[in-house]
């Protein structure tokens, strides 16, 4: 399966996803392992912001211009899974399809099961497949974003927050957190009333970033007049030029790799050996000081040369 | 919710923890009457499936595309337009030419019984149409799913 996914084949790049999504962590460790030498090439955009703002669409719209660019793009979209049943209606694919069936774009759905933070628990497993598989742009939309979804900043080289017009006190609310973590912005919809408006509102945002770091900027964007698309693919791609630049493309992704090996370990490996030790000692001990001291002795032990 | 019984007993089984079963919703012709399928699509869901569809007009390759690209258990075509035989057999003959063994392939919609086991012989089972209780349905597809999920297995 890891050479079909290296050799571009469809079938293996989805069922390498499919192991992502519903593989043991041991499977998945052992397919992330073997694909991680032919990573590291993606780059990897994240497109977050409030349901129904036009993300699929914009991402229909991009993909085309960056295929069209000659490069090697795909897309991955999160839909939320029903709370009470499991099952999700994958919404996403309806509103961009088209474009990928005429470009030949592999796009997958994924459901977010549950995981909060607006992405899926498989989606860095995936975006490493694609990545693996020659992808050289990772288009990855989340779930209709609210206050807490800012899990893509640790996925995504370029975070992408949309928005648009009408949204009120919504985007008081969405200012508050999401803000921060954009690197570009779009103002959707610009063919509405009200969009004007929303865009100076991003502009005097930005306007007051560190004037050292890189230089934020809002693009508007409109599906029905199909406008300010170029403007928006020249913002990604100058991104993507400024992180490799920085030499800091994938490098979330690298830290997201080592910190779910590290969660996906710590009981077994730390804290059940450690509980094992503290068992061994009496009630008269302290359980606090106790585990203060492992802690310390593990500090000591982490801070040795890898 | 029954999104773990597709397991058989086999050494592959540690593979996969409990998934939920994958399906694919199509309509493929000209046929706009898409209530059916936007009824099964929450029905689906509210079963504990994810469930994708594609909306009136995809092309059967565009449909065979999808299925693999996000590794479905099941295809489920609908067609209410009379002209289920030639577009369900294209499907088919796509897939076969692919070499994809591992989806299953559901029907429905106004199909006449005579066609039925024409289309049984294809692969394509079910085949209900108006009036089918929702739960035989469900149970169909699970059914249908669990053998794809087998096949994957190997
Ligand atoms: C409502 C309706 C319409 C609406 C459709 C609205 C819409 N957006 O869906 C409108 C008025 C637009 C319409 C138009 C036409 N219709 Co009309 N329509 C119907 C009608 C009365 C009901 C269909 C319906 O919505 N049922 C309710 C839903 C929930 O049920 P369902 O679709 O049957 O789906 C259930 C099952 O069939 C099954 N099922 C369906 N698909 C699948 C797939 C799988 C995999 C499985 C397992 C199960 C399954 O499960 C579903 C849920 O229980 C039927 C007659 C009938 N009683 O079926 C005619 C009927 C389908 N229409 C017909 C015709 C001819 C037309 C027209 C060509 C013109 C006309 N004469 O009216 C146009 C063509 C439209 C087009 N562009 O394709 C014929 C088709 C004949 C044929 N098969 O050759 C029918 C059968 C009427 C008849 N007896 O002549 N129609
Ligand atoms: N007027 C206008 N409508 C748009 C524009 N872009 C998208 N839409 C419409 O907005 C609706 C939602 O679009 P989607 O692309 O599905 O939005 P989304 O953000 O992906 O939605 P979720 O995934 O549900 O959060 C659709 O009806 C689109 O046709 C635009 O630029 N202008
Ligand atoms: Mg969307």
């Amino acid at each position: 399966m890891v050479e079909g996914v290296v050799r571009s084949d469809r079938r293996s790049i989805a069922r390498a996803i499919s192991y992502m999504e519903d593989g043991h962590t041991e499977i998945k460790k052992e397919i992330m392992e073997k694909l991680y030498s032919h990573c590291g090439k993606a780059h990897v955009v994240g497109i977050t912001g409030p349901p129904g703002i036009g993300k699929s669409t914009l991402i229909g719209n991009i993909s085309v211009l960056l295929a069209k660019k000659g490069m090697n793009v795909s897309v991955l979209a999160v839909d939320a899974s029903s709370p009470y049943s499991g099952g999700s209606l994958l919404g996403n694919r309806i509103r961009m399809q088209e474009n990928l069936f005429n470009y030949g774009i592999y796009m997958r759905s994924l459901a977010n099961r549950g995981a909060r933070g607006g992405l899926s628990e498989s989606c860095m497993g995936a975006v490493n497949v694609l990545d693996a598989s020659g992808s050289e742009i990772i288009l990855i939309e989340t779930v209709g974003a609210g206050q807490a979804d800012l899990d893509i900043m640790n996925l995504a080289d370029t975070t992408i927050l949309v928005l648009g017009p009408g949204l009120g006190d919504q985007i008081q609310a969405i200012k508050a957190g999401i803000m921060e973590i954009a690197d570009l912005f779009v103002i959707n919809k610009m063919d509405i009333d009200g969009s004007y408006f929303a865009m100076k509102d991003i502009e005097e945002v930005i306007s007051m970033d560190d004037p050292r770091g890189y230089k934020r900027r809002v693009t508007g964007t409109s599906a029905t007049d199909h406008a300010g698309y170029d403007e928006l693919v020249g913002t990604i791609l100058d991104h993507g030029r400024y992180l490799s630049g920085e030499g800091t493309i994938g490098r979330k992704r690298f830290l997201m790799g080592a910190r779910w090996i590290l969660e996906s370990e710590i009981g077994r490996i730390i804290i059940d050996p450690a509980m094992d030790a503290i068992k061994k000692k009496g009630t008269d001990r302290n359980p606090y000081v106790l585990a203060e001291k492992i802690i310390s002795q593990l500090n000591a032990e982490i801070s040795k040369e890898l | 919710m029954s999104g773990g019984r597709y397991m058989a007993d086999g050494k592959s089984q540690s593979l996969f923890r409990e998934k939920p079963i994958k399906v694919l919703l199509a309509k493929p012709g000209i046929d706009g009457h898409d209530r059916g399928v936007l009824v099964l699509a929450k029905a689906f869901r509210d079963a504990g499936m994810e469930v994708l569809y594609v909306g009136l007009l995809p092309t059967p390759e565009d449909v065979v595309d999808t299925a693999i690209n996000e590794d479905v258990d099941v295809i489920a075509l609908s067609l209410l337009n009379g002209a289920h035989l030639t577009v369900f057999r294209k499907v088919m003959d796509i897939m076969k030419n692919k070499g994809i063994d591992d989806i299953s392939v559901v029907g429905g919609g106004t199909i006449p019984d005579e066609d039925k086991p024409e289309l049984e012989a294809l692969g394509i089972s079910g085949n209900y149409g108006p009036g089918t209780p929702l739960s035989t349905i469900i149970e169909h597809v699970r059914m249908r799913a669990e053998e794809a999920r087998i096949k994957k297995l190997r």
